[in-house]
């Protein structure tokens, strides 16, 4: 009873802290940059506008076959208008994987659009030889090595075959079938959940108990018939009610029935309560935040050192998996995408488990050692 | 109540003693003042014996607990007012009482009485952080007595007090002792002590120097004189007389049969004067 006594009182004094608040409000922030900021679905074809205006009809037919028949995602192309710099220009657009090739009416709206919009422009002319000349036009920062890309793309220097062979020699493992692909969004709530949350309650906890230093409130405290472990384990338990708060604020709106809210709750409760302990054992060795602040400064930055192989999986080496933070990533990841392996984040919860509770007995050994401190 | 017996304490785990050889015996029912100045090993000593610091070497014993392996169930027994106020102070007055009240395995005071006992009565509602320096004092000593102890540490219970506040709570404390509570009070206020206090022990540097009653040793220290005023002849007159040798009692006697007193005051030594003549140090 002294504990849920602890707690509940924990719960007010926090409800009235700025703390508490500046939680809440930073996740209702990060929904906000989910909803309004982050696009469910980027579109990241490029845009590539070309001018054969020049060419007769035929050269043109064969070009727009050519495209429709290998790229073109439906086989069609579409009219449309285009603006440059308020003026109107008609082209032809067709529509692939990677890009929305426009081939404009007028010269004028390539050279316009390279220069006023900073796209891409080619020009395609007849040479006096009978074949076709590419006229790029650049914005001048461009790299040497592109520019000689763009000069031996187009004039037969590169042997295709060979590299195609080359190509076809490679290897190429599957490491995961029919992986589901998150949205923009999707992927990026793990992020928010892991910083914002769960080691969010290193720093909060650690302000809120400087602040008990400060008004000696853990001396009162510790000359009751209550135990310190009690006080310790209350101010967690807040913790762990403001990173489900936060938690939910981000998920809901976002994901809706789509996760398993049971286990994302197991989650960001033991991985709270891991990073919480931490901040314990942290604010024994110190008087004040300003003490502190290096240490926590130090921790901050290398837990999120992880955030680069979620964003760039081609870097992973081996070591970032000690981070903890790799595996909260992770066990989000899992958790957000449809069909994630359970298993994945019940070992990650477990391991966070024991790992909060070494971290609090060994807290709670160090509070006892330095009540009057 | 409480035993202590060859108790040592350094901060920095060395020689360097905060706290040397320290013994002494409280008995129940008796206030024990615990006298020195500041850094003299008051705080350090209350702190072992209330569990704030562990024990490093020596053995205690508090309300028949030791202290090497302390029980929570011993601050049932045990009051603990501080000299730095720590009150919530996010909370009002009766929320922090209330609080603590529910921290303890007995039966309790009710947190209205305990104000309105130091003179918050109408400030209950008010949040603590809104109290002046002397309110806080006055809460924290409240809180103290929460959980009736029969044992009560007070740390310099009248400081930054007003003197009329500072004369309620010395009320309260005696009427404590006249309960039976045991005291353990700590502080540089020699007045107090000299009031308050059956024993008192004067420790410096770590050492405590002497424990008696203040009585024996003003006995024991104290000039035995009497320094009279008096008229005669319409002119002021002024003497110290001993009132232990023959030649100047009687002529004490001879100059109250006839003058007229204007004042008389015994030259009984103040426990301050004691402390700075036995140990040879200031108490501020």
């Amino acid at each position: 009873m002294k504990l849920w006594y602890s707690f509940v009182k924990e719960l007010q004094l926090s409800s009235k802290s700025w703390y508490f608040y500046i939680e809440l409000g930073m996740a209702v922030v990060l929904l906000l940059i989910l909803l309004f900021v982050i696009p469910k679905e980027s579109d990241s074809r490029r845009d590539e506008y070309l001018y054969a205006g020049d060419l007769s009809s035929d050269y043109i037919d064969l070009i727009y076959r050519g495209i429709l028949d290998e790229d073109d995602e439906d086989g069609e192309y579409e009219r449309v208008e285009i603006e440059v710099g308020g003026d109107m220009f008609g082209a032809d657009l067709f529509v692939t994987d990677t890009r929305n090739i426009y081939f404009v009416d007028d010269r004028e709206a390539v050279i316009r659009l390279a220069e006023e919009d900073k796209e891409v422009g080619i020009d395609i002319v007849l040479g006096s030889d009978g074949g076709l000349k590419y006229r790029y036009y650049l914005q001048g920062y461009e790299s040497n090595k592109l520019r000689n890309l763009y000069m031996i793309l187009h004039n037969n220097k590169v042997n295709f075959k060979f590299v195609d062979r080359h190509m076809d020699r490679q290897t190429v493992k599957t490491i995961e079938e029919n992986p589901v692909v998150m949205n923009n969004r999707e992927n990026v709530i793990p992020v928010f959940l892991t910083y914002n949350g769960s080691l969010m309650g290193l720093f909060i906890i650690a302000a809120y108990i400087f602040l008990d230093k400060q008004e000696g409130i853990i001396t009162a405290y510790a000359v009751t018939a209550s135990k310190v472990w009690h006080y310790l384990l209350s101010k967690i338990g807040v913790m762990m009610v403001t990173t489900m708060a936060t938690g939910l604020i981000i998920v809901v709106p976002v994901m809706g029935l789509k996760v398993n809210y049971l286990l994302l709750m197991l989650l960001v409760i033991v991985t709270a309560f891991a990073f919480s302990s931490l901040g314990l054992v942290i604010t024994s060795y110190y008087r004040d935040m300003m003490q502190s602040f290096g240490v926590f400064f130090i921790i901050i930055i290398a837990m999120v050192i992880p955030n680069i192989s979620y964003f760039a999986p081609s870097w992973e080496p081996v070591w970032i998996k000690w981070f903890p933070t790799y595996h909260i990533l992770e066990g989000f990841k899992e958790l957000i995408s449809r069909g994630g392996d359970t298993g994945y984040v019940l070992l990650v919860s477990g391991g966070f488990f024991v790992a909060g509770l070494l971290l609090f007995i060994f807290a709670n050994y160090r509070f006892k050692k330095t009540l009057t401190i | 109540m409480i035993r202590v017996n060859n108790l040592y304490h350094s901060y920095s785990r060395d020689e360097k003693y905060a706290v040397k050889d320290v013994s002494f015996e409280v008995k129940e029912g008796e206030v024990f003042g615990f006298l020195g100045p500041s850094g003299a090993g008051k705080s350090t000593t209350q702190a072992i014996l209330t569990g704030l610091l562990q024990l490093q070497k020596g053995h205690v014993t508090v309300a028949g607990y030791d202290i090497k392996n302390i029980k929570n169930e011993m601050f049932n027994k045990i009051g603990m007012s501080f000299e730095q106020s720590n009150v919530y102070s996010k909370m009002s007055g009766k929320e922090n009482l209330e609080f603590y009240r529910k921290l303890f395995d007995v039966p309790t005071r009710d947190p209205q009485e305990l104000l309105e006992l130091v003179g918050l009565g109408d400030k209950g509602d008010i949040k603590a952080g809104e109290y002046s320096k002397g309110m806080k004092h006055r809460l924290t000593f409240a809180r103290s007595m929460i959980n009736n102890p029969s044992l009560w540490f007070l740390d310099e219970p009248t400081t930054g007090l007003d003197p009329a506040i500072a004369a309620e709570i010395k009320n309260i404390i005696k009427e404590k002792n006249k309960e039976g509570v045991t005291i353990f009070l700590t502080t540089h206020n020699m007045y107090i002590a000299d009031e308050l206090c059956d024993r008192v022990g004067f420790i410096v540097d770590g050492e405590l120097i002497l424990i008696d009653s203040p009585k024996n040793l003003k006995l024991q220290y104290g000039e035995k004189f009497v320094e009279v005023e008096y008229l005669r002849e319409k002119e002021l007159k002024k003497e110290s007389l001993s009132f232990v040798a023959r030649d100047d009692i009687e002529r004490l006697k001879e100059i109250m049969d006839h003058y007229e007193i204007q004042t008389m005051h015994t030259k009984e030594a103040s426990l301050e004067e004691i402390f700075i003549k036995v140990t040879g140090r200031e108490l501020a």
